[in-house]
C-alpha cells in the first residue's frame, strides 16, 4: 500500500523566518536540522538493503554530485588506488558523522566530532534505540507522554532535512499531513502536485514503505523517514 | 631620527632586527621606510597566515624569500562543529608545492584546519633537507602512509604533533619507519590515532632519543606498557598516557608508580582514557609539581577527581569532564591557587536531563578562589545573571570566556530573564577580554553592552541570540579590535552588514549561517568591496536561481589580497564584480 501525498505548493517562503525566532512559544527543539545532504547520501550507501536496492530508480541522478566534486579537487593525482582509498576514507567518515549526529541541531552543542565520538564509544550506541523503545512503551500507557521521539525526515530533492517528534502523532494520516505542511515551505522550485511516497528505515537498516505495519509497531522500529518522488 | 636611521649600515640593522620575533613588531618595522622594508623582508624567518586564502603562496614568497617557519590556518572555526560542508577548501598542497622550490631550507610547518594529503606529506619529506617541526592541528585528508614518508626521510625531525587531526589510520606500522640512526625526536603527539603502533618500535624510539620532552600516546597503548616507556624517558616533561585501565594488579601498579616517581621533570599529563580509580594513586607523587592536567577523556567521578586535584597545588591548567561537579570545583578553588585556565566538557551533551551536579555555582567558586584564572570554557545546563555578574566582579582579569548552556536560548533559570545583564557585567568588568562565546537567552541588549564595553574583544561567537539587525550593528560598530566574528541561527539580516561594510575589511573573517542575509546583499558586498571575498555556501543550488531576497544558507566573508579563489566546490560561490555576469 502506497501513501500518495499530493502536495500543493505555495509561493516562495523564507524558511528561516525571523518571526519564528521571536515567537515566545517557539520550541528550540523544532529548529531545522540543516544537514548537508551529502552526509545523508554517504550514510545511505552503507546501510543494509541499501537505498539504491530499495528505491534505485526513484533517486535523482544529480545526487551523485558530492563524490564527483571531491575527486575534482586540485590535489588529485592520477593514482587510482589513492583516490579510492581517500574516497572510502571519506565515506566511512561521513557514515560515522551521521551515526553521531543524533542531536537535534547540527553542530550543537559545540563539541568537536572526535570528542563526541569518544563519548559515544564509552556509552554504547544502543542507548538511543533503548530510549526510543522505552518512550514508545510509555506511550501505550500514557498518551502523549513528555518523552520525545525525534526522527530525521528528508524529502527527495530538498537539501535541508527536518526532524519530527513522532510522539505528536497517532496515525500515518496525521504524520503525512504534518510532513506536507513542513516541506511545503521548502519546495520553491518543484512543479505543482508532485506525488510523494513515504518510506522509512527500520532498526535493522532496511528501507520499507510506510503504512504496511500498524502504527505502534512502526514508531518502535522507525529510525528515519524519507519522502520519495513518484514517477519521472 | 630619519637621518640616523639611514646612516646605519644594513648589516647593523639586520642584526638588530634579528632580535625581533613578534609579527606585529616586524610589520611595524617594515613600515618605517623603504630601506627598512627591504632589509626586514630579507631577514624575516617566520610567517603566520591566519587565513590561507587571504594571500597567495607566490605573494608570500615574493616578499619574504628566506623563510624558515610557516604557520597557516584554513577552515573557519565553525568547521569544528560540522557547520562547514565537506570539500569547502583549505588545501595545503599548493603551498607546499610553491615552498618546495622557494624555501629549500624550510624547517617548520604548522597547520590548523587544513586539508593535508599524503602527496603533500611526501613532498615535505623529500623537499626540505633540514625539516624539523610538523604540527597538524585539526587537519584531515592524509593517512598513515604520509606519516611513514615523514618518519623515513626527515633526518632532523624534532617535532611531530598530530593533535586532533583526522587521520586515515591504515596501520601503526608507519612508526617503524624512523630509522635506527634517528635520535633527534623532542616531541611526539599521536593521541588522535586509532591503531596500534608496534610497542617495541615505540620503546626503542623513545629509548634512543635523549632529548624527548613531550610524548602523547594514543589509546591503543595499554597501561601495562606505560612503565617501560617511562623508564626509558625519565626526562619527559609532558606525557599523554594511553588507556589508563587494567585489572588491578599490585606488580603492575608498583612498577607504574615507580616509573612515574622517576620522572622528576614531568609537568603535564593527559590521556587517561577509560581511567580506573585504582590506578590514579600511581601519579600522586608527581601531582604537586604538575602544571597542566587534561582529564577530559577520563570517566572518573567527583570523589576521585576531588582527591586528585586537591594534590595539584601547582596546577595552572585543568581540562576535565563535568563529572568533577560543583564539589570538585570547590576543591579546585581551595587548593589550586595558581590556576589560570579551566575547561569543563559535558559528559552527556545530548541527554535531556542533567546527569551530574554541575551548575553555575562551580564556576563561581573557581572564580572566587583562583585569582589568576583568566581563561574559561564551561559547559553547563543552567546559569543566572547573578552568577555571571559575580564571576565578572571576581575576575576582572578574564581574557577568554566561553560559556555553553546545553539548551539553546535558556534563560536565567531563577528569574527567567534573558542573560543580557550577566554577559553585560562580563564585558564591563573584564576590560581585557579578548575572546567571548555566549549562551542562553539573549536579546539585542547584550550586543549593545558588548559594543559599548568590549573594546579589546578580538573574537566573538554567537548562537541563537538577538532580536534584530540592531544587535549585529552594535557589535560591528562598537568593537574596535574585532577580528573574528562567527554567528549561527540569529535573526541578523542585510542592514547591519551593509551599513558596516567597511568594518569587514578590518577583520580577518565573518561567518554567518542560518541567519537572514539575502543573496542580493551578498552580491552587493562582493561587488562594492574588492578586497573582500564574499563566499556564499548553498547546497540547494545556485543562489542566482532563487529570488534576490532569499536568504543564503551560509556566508563566509574574509579580507584578502589574493582575489577570489579558484578551488571552490560546487556549492560555494564568490560574490564579486564578475558574479553578476556568471550567476544571472
Amino acid at each position: 500500500m502506497e501513501l500518495q501525498l499530493g502536495l500543493s505548493l505555495s509561493t516562495t517562503h523564507n524558511p528561516i523566518d525571523g518571526s519564528d525566532i521571536n515567537n515566545k512559544e517557539f520550541d528550540p527543539k523544532e529548529i531545522l536540522s540543516l544537514k548537508p545532504w551529502s552526509h545523508d547520501y554517504g550514510c545511505l550507501l552503507d546501510k543494509k538493503r541499501s537505498f539504491e536496492d530499495a528505491f534505485g530508480k526513484l533517486k535523482d541522478a544529480s545526487q551523485t554530485l558530492p563524490l564527483l566534486l571531491w575527486s575534482g579537487h586540485p590535489n588529485d593525482e592520477d593514482d587510482d588506488k589513492r583516490e579510492k582509498k581517500r574516497l572510502s576514507c571519506r565515506l566511512s567518515k561521513i557514515h560515522e558523522e551521521v551515526l553521531e549526529e543524533d542531536d537535534l541541531v547540527v553542530g550543537w552543542p559545540p563539541i568537536k566530532s572526535w570528542r563526541k565520538k569518544m563519548l559515544r564509544q564509552r556509552q554504547g550506541g544502543d542507548r538511543i534505540v533503548k530510549n526510543r523503545v522505552a518512550a514508545a512503551a510509555d506511550g501505550k500507557e500514557n498518551n502523549g507522554g513528555s518523552n520525545s521521539m525525534y526522527v530525521k525526515v528528508k524529502m527527495e530533492g530538498v537539501a535541508i532535512a527536518r526532524k519530527v517528534d513522532l510522539r505528536l502523532f497517532h496515525s500515518y494520516q496525521t504524520l503525512t499531513s504534518s510532513l506536507i505542511c513542513m516541506f511545503d515551505k521548502s519546495l520553491q522550485l518543484e512543479k505543482d502536485n508532485a506525488n510523494y511516497t513515504l518510506a522509512y528505515q527500520d532498526k535493522d537498516g532496511d528501507w520499507l514503505l510506510a503504512g504496511d505495519v500498524p502504527w505502534q509497531t512502526f514508531i518502535v522500529s522507525v529510525q528515519r523517514l524519507e519522502l520519495l518522488k513518484n514517477g519521472g | 631620527m630619519l637621518r640616523m636611521a639611514s646612516s646605519f649600515p644594513e648589516e647593523v640593522l639586520e642584526h638588530v632586527f634579528s632580535f625581533i620575533y613578534d609579527d606585529k613588531d616586524r610589520n611595524a618595522i617594515s613600515m618605517v621606510c623603504k630601506s627598512w622594508y627591504e632589509i626586514e623582508r630579507w631577514c624575516r624567518r617566520r610567517i603566520f597566515v591566519g587565513n590561507c586564502y587571504a594571500v597567495s603562496p607566490p605573494m608570500v614568497i615574493r616578499r619574504f624569500p628566506e623563510v624558515r617557519s610557516v604557520e597557516l590556518k584554513g577552515k573557519p572555526h565553525f568547521a569544528d562543529f560540522n557547520l562547514v560542508p565537506e570539500g569547502w577548501g583549505g588545501y595545503v598542497y599548493p603551498w607546499i608545492a610553491a615552498m618546495a622550490t622557494a624555501y629549500p631550507w624550510l624547517e617548520e610547518i604548522r597547520l590548523k584546519r587544513m586539508v593535508v594529503t599524503d602527496e603533500a606529506l611526501e613532498l615535505i619529506a623529500k623537499s626540505f633537507k633540514n625539516f624539523k617541526v610538523l604540527v597538524l592541528s585539526s587537519c584531515e585528508g592524509f593517512s598513515t602512509d604520509g606519516l611513514a614518508a615523514i618518519a623515513a626521510n626527515c633526518r632532523n625531525l624534532k617535532e611531530l604533533d598530530l593533535r586532533e587531526s583526522e587521520v586515515d589510520d591504515l596501520s601503526g606500522h608507519w612508526l617503524s619507519h624512523f630509522p635506527d640512526s634517528y635520535t633527534s625526536l623532542v616531541s611526539l603527539n599521536i593521541s588522535c590515532l586509532g591503531s596500534e603502533v608496534s610497542f617495541s618500535a615505540l620503546e626503542r624510539l623513545v629509548g634512543r632519543c635523549p632529548n624527548l620532552r613531550t610524548l602523547r600516546l594514543n589509546r591503543a597503548v595499554p597501561l601495562d606498557r606505560l612503565a617501560n616507556i617511562l623508564c626509558r624517558a625519565p626526562q619527559l616533561v609532558e606525557l599523554g598516557t594511553g588507556t589508563y585501565s587494567a585489572e588491578l594488579q599490585p606488580d603492575v601498579f608498583s612498577s607504574l608508580a615507580g616509573a612515574f616517581s622517576g620522572c622528576k621533570e614531568l609537568r603535564s599529563l593527559s590521556g587517561f582514557w577509560d581511567a580506573v580509580p585504582g590506578y590514579l594513586p600511581a601519579i600522586y607523587p608527581i601531582c604537586p609539581s604538575l602544571t597542566s592536567l587534561n582529564l577530559s577523556y577520563a570517566t572518573i567521578r567527583s570523589t576521585d577527581l576531588t582527591k586528585l586535584v586537591s594534590q595539584c597545588q601547582s596546577l595552572q591548567r585543568l581540562w576535565v569532564l563535568d563529572y568533577i561537579e560543583d564539589i570538585g570545583l570547590e576543591a579546585l578553588a581551595a587548593f589550586c591557587k595558581d590556576l589560570r585556565e579551566l575547561r569543563v566538557f559535558p559528559s552527556e551533551p545530548f541527554a535531556q536531563e542533567p546527569n551530574v551536579s554541575l551548575t553555575e555555582q562551580g564556576l563561581v567558586s573557581v572564580s572566587e578562589g583562583c585569582p589568576k584564572l583568566h581563561s574559561v570554557l564551561y559547559f553547563c545546563r543552567q546559569m543566572t545573571n547573578d552568577a555571571l555578574a559575580t564571576i565578572a566582579r571576581n575576575r576582572p582579569n578574564m581574557t577568554r570566556f566561553r560559556l555553553c548552556i546545553i539548551e539553546p536560548r535558556a534563560p536565567d533559570y531563577i528569574t527567567l530573564q534573558p542573560l543580557d545583564d550577566g554577559f553585560g557585567a562580563i564585558v564591563e568588568h573584564c576590560k581585557d577580554l579578548q575572546r567571548l562565546s555566549m549562551a542562553g537567552l539573549l536579546t539585542d541588549r547584550v550586543f549593545e553592552h558588548i559594543g559599548n564595553h568590549a573594546k579589546k574583544l578580538e573574537m566573538l561567537s554567537v548562537a541563537f541570540a538577538g532580536d534584530s539587525d540592531l544587535g549585529l550593528h552594535h557589535v560591528l560598530s562598537g568593537c574596535e579590535n574585532l577580528r573574528k566574528l562567527e554567528i549561527r541561527d540569529c535573526p541578523f539580516g542585510d542592514k547591519a552588514l551593509l551599513v558596516n561594510a567597511a568594518k569587514l575589511e578590518t577583520m580577518r573573517s565573518l561567518w554567518m549561517s542560518s541567519c537572514s542575509v539575502s543573496f542580493g546583499a551578498c552580491k552587493l558586498l562582493g561587488q562594492k568591496i574588492p578586497r573582500l571575498n564574499v563566499e556564499v555556501m548553498d547546497e540547494r543550488g545556485p543562489p542566482g536561481s532563487r529570488p534576490e531576497s532569499c536568504p543564503v544558507e551560509k556566508l563566509y566573508i574574509y579580507r584578502t589580497v589574493a582575489g577570489p579563489r579558484f578551488d571552490m566546490p560546487g556549492f560555494v560561490w564568490t560574490m564579486d564584480e564578475d558574479s553578476a555576469l556568471r550567476l544571472s
